[in-house]
């Protein structure tokens, strides 16, 4: 069995003595949309911080692409793309100069050109010429996305990327992400709230509760045992904090 | 095959042009360009009526058969027509450097893409070099400016040339011009990157500036009230009593303006006879060592920015 693209070994942070992320392990395949659900605070958004290198872990390592956080994080730079659950760009420049300003960054051979694919991929040429101060959510989310991939990275992490946006804009990054997936082979990790988002889209899942990992499996196993969307919302409930209150309650 | 350039070239190339945008920069380096040009203006305009009148004197003083003093231009070095503009870097000149600084990494932090540059793969360290690499190339150009200015005052009034020491005694006051702006700018950086509020990443510098500008010449030289509106104070001997004894020793050596106006006033001869910094330190030698510390904060700043959380909280 071949070696997996993302391992996490007890991958560990703490923030003024609190631990957000408790020794946390476990392996993603190659290819997979990965999924990865918990309450607010949970510790998702560390978790991600630290496997795009942007925090160091308190404890603990994780491999992204064959190379270590903490040992190599400049080869691991080289192969993610990040999604930021807020994405926040230059506004006073158009989409296409803060995008080949992190071509450049990312050390994008014919950063320009590269940037006129991508907002093709993506289907918003039309944003290329206008400064991004005037953009709406779905604008912008979409802009972060071509920055995230312009340097067609291994592994993407998108941390709530569906947060604030409508229902078109929902199916809109959907159908990107599967796309990314399947046409560029991107595995995926993602975090994100909306069950129902994880049965459409993601091949595993995993739950993260007060930075305790509580569950993960493939979807097809998750939803054979459980069945629907509904069973899934209840499966999550029943690992999070929230539903636990409900039993007690 | 041309190499792609380094990561720290790419963040000192982009900061340096993103600043340039901003109004206030653009407001403040307009400002300190003009002030410059008008301190040349000044000695300029001084040194060229004294001339125009003695020449005429000269002739009068010629046909009635009279003896004929010597032009009092020729009298004092023409380096000294420059002293305003020492006053002018001081002001203005340091002031457009701290907020050079704070914009250069000010800009990244509002924006909030800090999290986007953080996964490209390039070092903190890259990071931080790009930046003070382009706050040395903004100072440099307003260095440049203000040394085209000097030199073209010098090239186009008629009664005066410089001998080659002067040309040198010019170019270190040009060098000791933009080392003395470079300490703000590093200061600016250092609060830019390391303040948790952009108001205050903007207030501590400039309250420093202030400060060193000031206060400390009036503590460390002399109680002249002129020194509380004119930062270049009086050059004179401060007063001899211990608290000025003592406060030279203590507050010499940080202090940057009077180390800054001796080092001027001695490449620019106008320093009078028998005086000296109050400073142990040699004044170019303080502007040197206040580089280095304000250079190691900046470095220290940059490179501890966090990429998660360096957008600024208010």
């Amino acid at each position: 069995m071949s070696e997996p693209l993302i391992r996490l070994d007890r991958l560990t942070q703490s923030f003024d003595g609190v631990t957000a992320v408790d020794a946390l392990s476990m392996d993603i395949e190659k290819g997979e949309i990965f999924g990865f659900l918990g309450h607010n605070g949970a510790g998702k958004t560390t978790t991600i911080q630290m496997l795009t290198t942007l925090a160091r872990p308190a404890s603990g390592t994780a491999t992204v692409a064959g190379y270590d956080i903490n040992k190599d994080p400049l080869e691991v730079r080289r192969r993610i793309g990040y999604v930021p659950e807020n994405v926040r760009l230059y506004d006073t420049l158009t989409a296409a100069e803060n995008l080949v300003f992190f071509a450049r960054l990312s050390g994008v051979d014919a950063p320009a050109r590269r940037v006129r694919q991508v907002l093709e991929l993506l289907d918003c040429t039309y944003l290329a010429d206008k400064r991004v101060g005037g953009f709406s959510k779905g604008m912008r989310q979409r802009v972060g996305l071509a920055q995230a991939i312009l340097h067609d990275p291994a592994v993407l992490f998108l941390d709530e990327p569906t947060s604030g946006l409508d229902p078109m804009g929902i199916k809109m990054l959907r159908d990107l992400v599967m796309r990314l997936n399947t046409e560029f082979g991107m595995t995926i990790f993602m975090n994100t709230h909306l069950i129902s988002e994880i049965a459409k889209t993601c091949t595993s899942i995993a739950v993260l509760s007060h930075g305790k990992l509580v569950f993960h499996d493939r979807i097809d196993a998750v939803t054979a045992r459980y069945g629907d969307d509904a069973a899934l919302e209840e499966l999550y409930l029943s690992l999070t904090p929230v539903g636990r209150l409900a039993e007690v309650a | 095959m041309q190499a792609a350039p380094s990561p720290g070239w790419l963040i000192a190339r982009q900061s340096a042009s993103f600043v340039l945008r901003e109004r206030t920069v653009a407001l403040l380096s307009g400002m300190f360009v003009v002030l410059v040009l008008i301190s040349a203006w000044l000695g300029w305009s001084a040194t060229s009526t004294v001339n125009r009148i003695y020449l005429d004197a000269a002739a009068f003083l010629q046909k009635s058969g009279q003896p004929v003093p010597s032009n009092p231009v020729l009298d004092i070095s023409p380096l000294s027509l420059l002293r305003n503009m020492s006053v002018y870097v001081a002001l203005i000149g340091a002031l457009s450097a701290i907020v050079i600084g704070n914009r250069l990494v000010g800009l990244d932090r509002k924006a909030g893409v800090l999290p986007l540059i953080g996964i490209r793969p390039l070092g903190r360290n890259a990071y931080a070099a790009g930046k003070i690499a382009a706050l040395a190339g903004l100072i440099l150009a307003l260095g440049a400016v203000a040394g085209a200015v000097a030199v073209a005052t010098f090239l186009v009034l008629p009664a005066i040339t410089l001998t080659g020491l002067q040309w040198t005694q010019l170019a270190g006051f040009m060098a000791v011009t933009t080392l003395y702006m470079a300490i703000f700018g590093l200061i600016g950086l250092a609060a830019g990157a390391g303040a948790r509020s952009e108001t205050v990443g903007l207030l501590l510098p400039v309250t420093l500036w202030l400060t060193l500008t000031f206060i400390l010449p009036q503590l460390t030289a002399n109680l002249n009230p002129t020194a509380a509106i004119n930062p270049i104070s009086a050059l004179a001997i401060p007063p001899d009593t211990s608290f000025f004894h003592w406060a030279a020793v203590v507050l010499g050596p940080v202090s940057l303006a009077d180390a800054y106006k001796f080092a001027s006033a001695g490449l620019l001869d106008y320093l009078p006879q028998g005086i000296a910094s109050p400073s142990f330190i040699p004044p170019v030698m303080t502007l040197i060592l206040a580089t280095a510390v304000a250079a190691a904060f900046a470095w220290r700043a940059l490179t501890r920015l966090s990429m998660t959380e360096g957008e600024y909280n208010v």
